[in-house]
């Protein structure tokens, strides 16, 4: 676009085309073979393509086996339940939700976007689902579940194609949209209220010292829902549209469609959030700021989580980890006795240094 | 006479004010390698973005074998049996091969049997494309082109970024296309290639198809002079080099030390060895083709890009601008050929001509605002900027905005300016208004470096030419050196004149 910007950036290794020669002089020259370029060693394909996602895995593995030396002191005692295990399903059914919306945010901004209405849309989904599932048996709950994620996703796309269709960047229609979604969540469910089935608490978030159902529901949508769609065409196609949307274009991909699927893809995952918190809160609750607060995390996790803000790389995974990470700062703050409230400073402070490295070592590999 | 495989009618292509394209007819005939020549900025890349589906036309038809057709989207074209290698790779730079080979459908097995077939067989499809060098995506492109057996192949200077060994195994694909009866549409600043590989050619000048012949008959210099025209009819002939204010400038200055000095600077791949002094009071004018070099060398020496080696001297003294900010500080300003990413298109002429002021009248606290009004005023007077659509810049023509960007370095003080193509898509009246106020500012003493894409322009305007191939200066020449000799030294021909 502008002249400034430098489409010919030095690649690593580039053999240079020998331009010096004159055309004319064609004779000896045509005898230059160009060979090809080494392939990349195995190593450096490894920490491109997955070392973000190694950094992210270590970080949480080391924050969890920090919390739980820290458990003998704080867990509850006797009562029959497992400590280990009731620490696990707290940490994975209270990341639950979190987790939800960082997959959610991680698909929209792979594809070049970002989504300011996923709490918002969190909030929606779960004054809907515990509007309708309160006092309905278990079947219900769960046709009712695919009523509201079609809504979320319905709604979703909708935004995504006001945003293609209309030019308005991401970031406005996206926020106007939040407050739309979460106007709609108080005119549903005028403060905390409704309810669901015991039965699909049970299947979603499971007892208090069974964690196995909400790894399993991470587990099932990582596996069931985002790897498929991660390989078939629409998905490289999202990864294509957020890494180069004119290059893109040119290889003859619907941009405007790609976008607006990922932002439809970005509903289901919204929509799962609000059916989780469902079932982790028996009810539903509309205060908006719950919705703010969790629109600012899935970024924080999405960033963390090894997704560039600026489209086009990273997967699901990460923001994952992140997710799980940044719910165990607090605990850990706790267990050490620290003010719990500089929790969210150390949330800031890790984000920052973590994302900061990241970029350095990124940066050193693109000189180099 | 057989229905042309493609074929163009009165296409017409404007943007707002500026006409990229007039109307131009080409005809591409089932089996011909044709090429498509113009100088940069004749409309080649647009005639290409409307074949292709990335531009409709404002007016005109296209006809695939003798059918008009819409084409509004890349994918369209694929349908009507074309496929173009574009000038940018169409490669994701975040995927890997096989993943964008995916993403357009892409006959894995065909891609695979086109590179062995040129020889390309060891490229490991699993690698990110952003760890493959430059001319092997040209070639990778040039295979899925080849996969979905077009009808028509369309390669838009496929052979700049390519070493001769690999231009040869395209133009064996060219062959071999036309064996079959397909064909080729090619377009190319290398004349030596259209000369040996093409059927027919079509030169497109200022927006128009104004020669169809054969390039072997005719030869370089009928390409050369058919892309030239007649160009002394529109233009003025008074050349200010040699009016009597430049004679005493160059007087008065004769003995000056130079202003600015370039000593061998590289940066990436492009700009390889360039070296060339400024004096006070003196315009360099820069001519080369598209893409060699002249994009990094402005905007290294604007601050804009760091060099890889060598020095810039201002007033002798090393320039180690790490943003522009430190270049303009040091006098050294630039303005681009495109407008909208100078200026501030939503803010007034006066904010926009005021802007490099703030640097100057007040870094600290409230601007002084009767001061700006005034520096303001006299610029605009000077410039005779239309100030009917002073409100916002982006309501200005092309020839105004550009004075505007000119104007705001005149209030903010510079010792030397970096002109890149300053002329681009403005009408002839606004253009020499422009090479007016360049000359004036050369004789109040500023170097000035001017890259030109129209080589009238540099017996009108400069003192010196050099000229720039392949990243590197291959010749300075005197401003009456002619254009055909700039033109020959320009595409890497030893002096033709």
């Amino acid at each position: 676009m502008s002249w400034i910007e430098q489409p010919n950036a030095p690649l690593p290794d580039a053999p240079q085309p020998d331009a010096s020669q004159p055309d004319v002089a064609r004779g000896p020259v045509a005898e230059l073979r160009t060979t090809l370029p080494e392939p990349t060693s195995r190593w450096s394909r490894f920490t491109r393509r997955r070392g973000w996602l190694v950094a992210i895995a270590l970080i949480f593995l080391v924050l969890l086996v920090w919390r739980f030396t820290q458990i003998p002191n704080v867990g509850l005692s006797g009562e029959g339940l497992n400590r280990t295990e009731f620490q696990i399903r707290t940490l994975t059914a209270g990341t639950l939700a979190l987790i939800m919306l960082a997959m959610a945010q991680a698909v929209i901004v792979i594809s070049g976007g970002i989504d300011l209405s996923v709490g918002s849309m969190l909030l929606l989904t779960n004054c809907v689902a515990a509007y309708f599932m309160q006092g309905r048996p278990l079947v219900t709950c769960l046709l009712i579940s695919i009523g509201v994620i079609a809504m979320s996703m319905a709604l979703s796309a909708l935004m995504g194609w006001v945003i293609t269709a209309s030019g308005i960047p991401d970031i406005i229609v996206t926020l106007a949209a939040s407050f739309v979604f979460s106007g709609a969540a108080l005119a549903v469910l005028g403060g905390p209220g409704g309810g669901t089935s015991p039965g699909f608490q049970q299947l979603l978030v499971g007892g208090l010292s069974d964690p196995l159902p909400s790894i399993i529901v991470i587990v099932i949508v990582l596996t069931v829902v985002w790897l498929p769609f991660a390989r078939s065409r629409l998905g490289v196609a999202v990864y294509a549209v957020g890494s180069d949307r004119r290059a893109a274009f040119l290889a003859g991909v619907p941009v405007a469609r790609t976008r607006v699927t990922a932002y439809a893809v970005g509903g289901f995952f919204s929509a799962m959030g609000g059916l989780v918190t469902t079932a982790y809160l028996g009810s539903g609750d509309p205060r908006a700021s719950i919705g703010a607060n969790f629109t600012l995390l899935s970024v924080a996790a999405v960033v963390l989580g090894g997704v560039l803000l600026s489209g086009g790389v990273g997967g699901l995974l990460g923001p994952v980890l992140a997710a799980l990470s940044l719910s165990l700062i607090a605990p850990i703050m706790l267990g050490l006795e620290v003010d719990p409230n500089l929790a969210e400073v150390a949330r800031g402070v890790i984000i920052i240094v973590v994302v900061a490295i990241g970029g350095v070592l990124q940066a050193r590999r693109g000189v180099t | 006479m057989t229905a042309a495989l493609l074929s163009t009618t009165a296409v017409a292509k404007t943007f707002g004010p500026v006409v990229a394209l007039r109307s131009v007819d080409l005809s591409v005939a089932p089996g011909e390698v044709h090429a498509l020549l113009g100088a940069n900025g004749a409309g080649k890349s647009t005639l290409v973005k409307i074949l292709t589906g990335v531009h409709a036309p404002s007016a005109g038809t296209v006809a695939v074998m003798g059918e008009p057709v819409k084409i509004s989207r890349p994918a369209d074209a694929a349908r009507y049996g074309m496929a173009t290698v574009f000038q940018d790779p169409a490669l994701v730079p975040d995927l890997t091969i096989v993943q964008n080979l995916r993403l357009t459908g892409a006959n894995l097995v065909e891609v695979r049997r086109r590179l062995a077939a040129m020889d390309l067989d060891g490229l490991d499809l699993d690698e990110q494309v952003a760890d493959i060098p430059l001319p092997f995506l040209r070639m990778l492109d040039l295979a899925r082109a080849l996969a979905t057996d077009p009808q028509l192949l369309l390669l838009d200077e496929i052979t700049a970024a390519l070493p001769p060994d690999l231009s040869d195994r395209v133009f064996a694909v060219m062959a071999e296309q036309k064996a079959r009866n397909r064909s080729v549409l090619f377009i190319s600043h290398r004349l030596v290639e259209v000369r040996e590989h093409c059927d027919m050619c079509t030169v497109l000048r200022d927006g128009r198809q104004v020669a169809v012949f054969d390039p072997r008959q005719g030869g370089e210099s009928q390409i050369i002079s058919a892309m030239l025209g007649e160009s002394a009819a529109v233009v003025r002939d008074e050349i200010r080099v040699r009016s009597e204010a430049a004679a005493q400038t160059r007087e008065r200055l004769a003995g000056a030390a130079a202003r600015l000095e370039v000593r061998n600077l590289a940066a990436g791949r492009q700009l390889v060895d360039v070296s060339f002094t400024v004096r006070p009071g003196e315009v360099l004018g820069l001519a080369a083709l598209e893409g060699q070099g002249q994009d990094v060398l402005f905007s290294v020496l604007a601050g804009a890009r760091k060099a890889d080696s060598g020095q810039v001297l201002v007033d002798g003294t090393q320039l180690r601008a790490r943003s522009p900010f430190d270049a303009v500080s040091r006098g050294v300003v630039l303005v681009p050929s495109d407008r909208a990413t100078a200026l501030l298109p939503q803010q007034s002429v006066r904010a926009n001509i005021a802007s490099p002021l703030y640097n100057r009248v007040a870094r600290w606290g409230p601007i002084n605002l009767g001061r700006e009004r005034r520096e303001v005023a006299d610029a605009t007077r000077r410039l005779a900027i239309d100030l009917r659509a002073a409100a916002q810049v982006k309501r200005l023509s092309g020839g105004n905005q550009q004075k505007v960007t000119i104007g705001r370095w005149l209030v903010g003080g510079f010792s030397t300016l970096l002109l890149f193509d300053p002329t681009r898509g403005i009408d002839i009246g606004t253009k020499h208004l422009i090479y007016d106020l360049v000359r004036e500012l050369a004789d109040e003493g500023a170097a000035v470096v001017m890259f030109t894409s129209e080589l009238r322009e540099i017996a009108l305007l400069c003192d010196r030419v050099a000229v720039l191939h392949a990243g590197r200066v291959v010749a300075e020449l005197p401003p009456d050196a002619g254009e055909s000799a700039i033109l020959s030294a320009a595409h890497g021909l030893e002096a033709a004149a």
